[in-house]
């Protein structure tokens, strides 16, 4: 602020004539250099997208230009390869979520909403994992795993996504929930609510907007999470999208119309979310972040 | 910017629930508590310690184990190609903040524009890259780099630069490079929604203010925006520390580590060690390793944040 006063002084004497016309201008300039922005930033995805509705001789003749006809049929071919993967991602996402919900929202009505002799050390025994990456605890989980002889199946692709996410979920349920003003929970308690009552009534549906977001980091976790299942799954069945795409890559070859229709069948639901639940999907970025609450 | 200083705000009392504790310990917390802990405790803290205890030993699991102490630290201090990664990691890092400049300018751009709906709309445009799972864009910039298909040489080739076509991420001394530019030009990511929801949130006049004492463009840049931002600036190096210390898939599908270790990355390393050499108690060592690093910086990243309690990308 300081250093804004200091220049009054000195040019106070002439405003700028040529910026003043500019700013009563469209701004034509900045507008033009956003959109090469956002073309250079797109082009791949753009590219992408007109590709997969090529078939090879089309993709020789017109590498760069989109070309008529479209072949939605390389959508049909790329699906019956991906569904496996996304039927697992979706089921992974789907019990994760649950268990997650389950979990951190449970312990984050307690924590918010009871005072109890080693509160403040179970709290701080949760938020302290915040700062483990999980790609540390990568060998050391998957050890145990194989000791337990769970790989190849659901249960270790679920597993590390609840561990993991329950730690962050906790925080903000612990942290949301506070938030609830008390007199409701007053109120209740004096109509003769128990705990119970008081967690299901009033916590679980006044908590639909940060469950919602714990949702959307999950789901975008398990679309992103790569080495575990890379590591852990060998059958083809229970890939998750992320490792399934680079076996689906090597299986699709040189057809390149069905393999990018395959990434972009991938990508559609990140998308769906990206589209309708913009500002969560962004919270949902944030939150994931160590040391961000 | 910072609140004014009246009376001392104290911050809404959080209530005591009274009548609990009247009533006596609630033990229908412990009980609410005890599944969570079971999880953390044996999918968070068992593997993290055991991890730790495993780097001292010769761990062949399901077979006998010896304990051989520091000696897979001595191997970890003269391993090349460990360290190399390390080199890697401190370009990929460089490479990162200087690529900033790129999401800086176009948030600058955008909140210089006057209407609020075409903010709206190139803002949207700008991040939807971040829609898309990172594998389908490390996939994607794969295919640009493809020797004879990819769009890169393509190009090169329609403007009758055919000569300076490569392989790009198949030459060493190219590989690294092409790597660092996966996802250019950079905008859609954290950076960006930073600098433009810390901008965003400046009030206006102050860069009114700004502009009637006619300072420029640039003046304004460093004598207003960046001293605003300073704070978040701060945060974000912390976070591209840990970020690049945790990169490691992108190099896995794009470049693999190769060719000849010149894209290797600790975590790959680490995997390839485990996986290929089947080494545990060695791979234990450079977990153990990047956890320490990661924790340590993971400690100074808790401290910065606590002390910026304003940055808030949910006011996008």
């Amino acid at each position: 602020m300081s250093t804004v006063v200091e220049t009054r002084a000195e040019t106070v004497t002439a405003p700028p004539p040529a910026r003043r016309r500019r700013r009563r201008g469209r701004q034509w300039g900045i507008k033009a250099t956003l959109s090469v922005l956002v073309a250079v930033s797109l082009f791949p995805y753009l590219f992408m997208l007109s590709t997969s509705l090529k078939d090879n001789l089309q993709f020789a003749d017109s590498y760069w230009a989109p070309v008529l006809p479209l072949h939605w049929e390389n959508y049909a071919t790329a699906w019956r390869q991906i569904q496996p993967y996304m039927v697992a991602s979706i089921v992974v996402a789907a019990v994760s979520i649950v268990a997650i919900v389950l979990l951190s929202l449970l312990a984050g009505f307690v924590l918010a909403r009871y005072r109890f002799p080693g509160r403040g050390f179970f709290f701080t025994a949760i938020a302290v994992l915040m700062m483990v990456p999980s790609i540390s605890s990568l060998i050391p989980l998957f050890v145990m795993m194989r000791d337990f002889d769970l790989l190849n199946t659901y249960p270790v692709l679920i597993i590390p996504h609840v561990a993991g996410g329950v730690v962050l979920g906790t925080i903000l349920m612990k942290t949301f929930i506070e938030g609830i003003p008390q007199e409701l929970f007053d109120a209740a308690r004096v109509d003769g609510a128990g705990a119970p009552r008081l967690f299901l009534s009033i916590a679980l549906p006044l908590s639909m907007p940060v469950i919602g977001t714990v949702g959307l980091i999950t789901i975008n976790g398990v679309w992103n999470d790569f080495f575990w299942p890379l590591l852990t799954i060998t059958e083809n069945e229970l890939r998750t999208v992320s490792v399934g795409l680079l076996f689906f890559q090597g299986q699709a070859g040189t057809d390149y119309g069905p393999m990018f229709a395959g990434y972009l069948l991938a990508s559609l639901p990140l998308l769906l979310l990206f589209t309708f639940l913009s500002k969560y999907f962004l919270a949902g970025v944030q939150g994931g972040l160590p040391g961000s609450h | 910017m910072t609140g004014t200083a009246g009376a001392p705000l104290t911050p809404p009392p959080v209530r005591e629930p009274r009548t609990e504790q009247r009533r006596g310990v609630p033990w229908f917390a412990y009980v609410a508590l005890v599944p969570l802990l079971v999880v953390l405790v044996l999918f968070q803290y068992y593997p993290a310690v055991s991890g730790i205890a495993r780097s001292f030993w010769d761990w062949n699991p399901g077979q006998v184990s010896t304990f051989v102490g520091l000696d897979n630290y001595a191997t970890m201090l003269d391993d090349a190609i460990w360290w190399r990664s390390f080199r890697n990691l401190g370009y990929i890092f460089v490479f990162g903040v200087v690529a900033w400049v790129i999401p800086l300018v176009a948030a600058e751009l955008l909140i210089t524009l006057r209407g609020e709906r075409e903010q709206f709309v190139f803002r949207t445009l700008l991040i939807v890259p971040m829609a898309f799972p990172g594998v389908v864009t490390a996939l994607v910039w794969s295919f640009m780099y493809h020797p004879n298909n990819g769009v890169i040489n393509r190009a090169l080739s329609a403007v009758g630069l055919g000569g300076w076509a490569q392989n790009w991420v198949g030459d060493p001394s190219f590989a690294l490079w092409s790597l660092l530019f996966v996802g250019f030009p950079f905008i859609a990511g954290l950076p960006f929604l930073i600098f433009y929801s810390t901008l965003r949130n400046v009030p206006r006049e102050i860069f009114e203010a700004a502009a009637l004492d006619g300072v420029g463009r640039i003046r304004r840049f460093w004598a207003v925006d960046l001293p605003l931002m300073a704070r978040q600036v701060r945060l974000l190096f912390f976070l591209a520390v840990i970020g690049t210390l945790q990169y490691g898939f992108m190099a896995y599908i794009v470049t693999a580590g190769g060719p000849d270790d010149a894209t290797m990355v600790p975590v790959l390393r680490m995997i390839n060690v485990a996986f290929q050499g089947q080494d545990w108690g060695y791979a234990a060592t450079l977990s153990t390793t990047l956890f320490l690093v990661t924790l340590l910086l993971s400690a100074v990243v808790m401290f910065a944040r606590r002390s910026e309690p304003s940055t808030n990308v949910k006011g996008l």
